[in-house]
């Protein structure tokens, strides 16, 4: 008798999609529109996001879930998921925000809002995910995703407790249907601690010192060959996945080998992959779409990484204080408007 | 296949403003994603400081470099005491084609000898030049350029007319790729617009220069001639050189000066001075060296920009913009060929 396999629960992977996945512009009133007209088709993606979820598919060997959250209306599920059909992307879940509901209620805030959207949505996405499932998260700059991705996982491991739950709602004016959204959610589901990784796409360029109050588990990325040495070091890709990623985004964008190189540095640099993990990828990544010339520039980087010090003291994840964060994400984003509107003028 | 952009080397460690102002420029450049930065220095410091920055990773690469040549040092024997020193480490790199062109805003002249240690000097230069520019009547070239190339400016006190012919040669060259002149008017600076005045150097070059087709000699120019912009090309010797830009850096500051002090002293010159602010704003900007991306110097087979030992950030991330387009336009090819061009009767 064939001993029974053990139950493997499938690995979650939650993107959000615009500025994660499609490269989409929303800073301006001409971009908004061209946004909402274009034809699937004619949405671009992020370079490399479309090949790194189909390599996470093919990885999990059909054991992982996708799912998209995004800040888009439910009017462009059509176009959305037809963009997603001929970027041959299967997913599993599409969520996306009631906007036209929200403008008739007048509820304005929460049009723009992501914390009383996203966290509500996310916790009722969990509610119906398979018991001792993992997740990785994938976000971007432009929004508060690091903020949101990070307070659902200390939600969910009780790490937060309701009163500055509260106070974080408070502050970023969240309606009281979606408190108790929230509230409800959290009331269903037992404590666990399932987010592995928190993925953001530095869209906006943030500076990467941005993301260490938010501990390890936060990794910001600048293109998704990095997010795929991210998701080699957890274990979620192999080096020959990585190694077509890199030559993807040679032969199909505008990258170039030196690009490449020079990302794969700033990885090791930020200890996005260690020395070993680069050996690895120099020895692994062999043949199977994958150009020699990017198997040679992981081993030559390798070999030129010096060992990490044992001594030097590791990042720890710790929880942030929330209510504060949230101020400093609100006073950024004050400014940030301010100098896209000083560059506006000025062009 | 993305396509090619050069890479500029920056000693991160040389000027005033040291490492932050040469971290901050290159995260600036990286955002353009045009130019490539390969900042040489403390591999830490860079680091700390880049994490704090918003740059683009695919175009900032590190290489590590622990010493400096301090501004006040003899060149010889900075370079000998130290041979991992920031500026040194980073001509290295240039010469050996890990980067197209040099950057430093330290020790000039232990950044010339680092490049005469590690370049190859032009065939057919005797001497190698450094040029800077200054603003004229003028406008030149298709980019209504205002500026005039004066050289040398302080790499050799005093030269033969070998050398300043062939001084003709590379600033032509520098005009005509850099300011996209096509047919740069060069002139030597003498006392006085007849053939035989000056030294016997300057008369003998002017001699040959005169009979050369491949350039376009006006003759001998004197002072009054430089801010009208009579030449886009002005030869001399470096301490004539050094003189006349040190006195035009100076008049340019005390029409700052008087402006201030008439600012203050009377209502109505200060009501003037208000109605004239959009001049004074352009002249000012017109007169400011930190936008001339400082002082190529010439004769090298690579291109190598002097940076202001003052030069902030924005200095520097125009001095990185001269060096890209240095390199990008084959100046020192082009300098290579119009000297090996140069007639019998002219050499």
């Amino acid at each position: 008798m064939n001993p029974v396999p053990p139950f493997e629960p499938p690995h979650i992977y939650r993107w959000d999609l615009d500025k994660t996945y499609l490269d989409t512009d929303f800073d301006s009133l001409s971009g908004l529109l061209r946004t909402a007209l274009q034809r699937p088709a004619d949405k671009e993606n992020i370079p490399g996001s479309s090949e790194l979820l189909r390599e996470l598919r093919v990885a999990a060997a059909g054991n992982a879930q996708i799912y998209f959250i995004s800040g888009s209306p439910r009017q462009m599920r059509g176009v959305l998921s037809e963009k997603l059909r001929l970027d041959g992307i299967h997913f599993d879940g599409f969520i996306l925000k009631d906007n036209l509901n929200n403008l008739l209620r007048l509820r304005f805030r929460a049009i723009k809002e992501q914390v009383g959207y996203k966290l509500p949505a996310l916790l009722g996405a969990r509610i119906g995910a398979p018991e001792g499932s993992r997740e990785t998260l994938f976000g971007d700059d432009a929004e508060r995703d690091a903020l949101v991705y990070s307070l659902y996982a200390d939600l969910l491991a009780r790490r937060v407790d309701v009163v500055t739950l509260r106070r974080v709602l408070d502050q970023a004016g969240v309606y009281p249907d979606s408190r108790d959204a929230i509230e409800d959610a959290l009331g269903q589901l037992p404590r666990q601690d399932p987010v592995q990784r928190i993925i953001i796409h530095l869209d906006r360029k943030s500076p990467p010192m941005h993301f260490d109050v938010y501990g390890p588990r936060v990794v910001p990325v600048y293109n998704y060959f990095q997010a795929a040495l991210t998701l080699f070091q957890d274990g979620r890709l192999g080096a020959g996945a990585v190694g077509r990623i890199g030559t993807a985004l040679v032969e199909r964008y505008a990258y170039t080998l030196p690009m490449l190189l020079r990302s794969f540095q700033d990885a090791l640099r930020r200890e996005i992959v260690d020395r070993e993990a680069a050996y690895r990828l120099g020895a692994q990544a062999v043949g199977g779409g994958v150009s020699g010339d990017v198997v040679e520039l992981f081993a030559r980087e390798a070999a030129a990484t010096p060992p990490l010090d044992p001594d030097a003291p590791r990042r720890v994840q710790t929880v942030p204080d929330y209510p504060a964060l949230l101020a400093r994400e609100q006073h950024r984003h004050q400014i940030e408007k301010a100098r896209r509107r000083r560059i506006s003028h000025w062009l | 296949m993305g396509k090619t952009t050069h890479t500029v080397a920056l000693d991160a460690m040389g000027g005033d403003h040291g490492l932050v102002a040469a971290v901050r420029a290159a995260a600036q450049i990286s955002l353009g994603r045009q130019t490539a930065v390969l900042l040489v220095g403390d591999r830490p410091r860079i680091e700390a400081e880049l994490a704090r920055s918003r740059y683009d990773a695919a175009f900032v690469a590190v290489h590590h470099a622990p010493d400096v040549v301090p501004m006040e040092a003899s060149p010889k024997d900075a370079l000998d005491q130290f041979p991992k020193a920031s500026i040194l480490v980073a001509a290295r790199l240039v010469a050996d084609g890990a980067a197209d062109a040099l950057v430093s805003a330290g020790n000039t002249g232990a950044s010339v000898l680092a490049c005469a240690r590690t370049f190859r000097k032009l065939e057919g230069v005797p001497r190698t030049a450094l040029a800077a520019v200054f603003p004229t009547e003028t406008r030149r070239g298709e980019k209504a350029d205002p500026f005039s190339l004066i050289l040398d400016v302080g790499a050799t006190l005093h030269v033969d007319a070998d050398a300043l012919v062939a001084f003709a040669h590379m600033g032509s060259a520098y005009a005509s790729r850099i300011s996209k002149n096509p047919r740069p008017r060069v002139a030597l600076l003498s006392n006085g617009a007849e053939p035989g005045k000056g030294p016997p150097e300057f008369v003998e070059a002017h001699r040959r220069l005169s009979r050369d087709p491949n350039l376009e000699f006006i003759g001998n120019v004197e002072g009054v001639d430089l801010p009208r912009g009579t030449a886009d090309v002005i030869v001399t010797e470096g301490f004539t050189g050094n003189v006349v830009l040190k006195m035009l850096e100076g008049i340019s500051e005390t029409v700052v000066d008087v402006a201030r002090y008439a600012y203050r002293s009377k209502l109505a010159w200060r009501l003037g001075l208000f109605m004239l602010r959009g001049g004074i704003v352009q002249l000012k900007q017109l007169t400011d060296w930190q936008q001339y991306g400082g002082a190529p110097i010439l004769g090298f087979d690579r291109p190598f920009i002097k940076a202001h030992g003052r030069s902030n950030a924005r200095a520097l991330a125009n001095a990185i913009k001269v060096a890209h387009k240095a390199a990008q336009s084959g100046l020192c090819r082009e300098i290579e060929n119009q000297l090996s061009a140069l007639p019998g009767d002219a050499r």
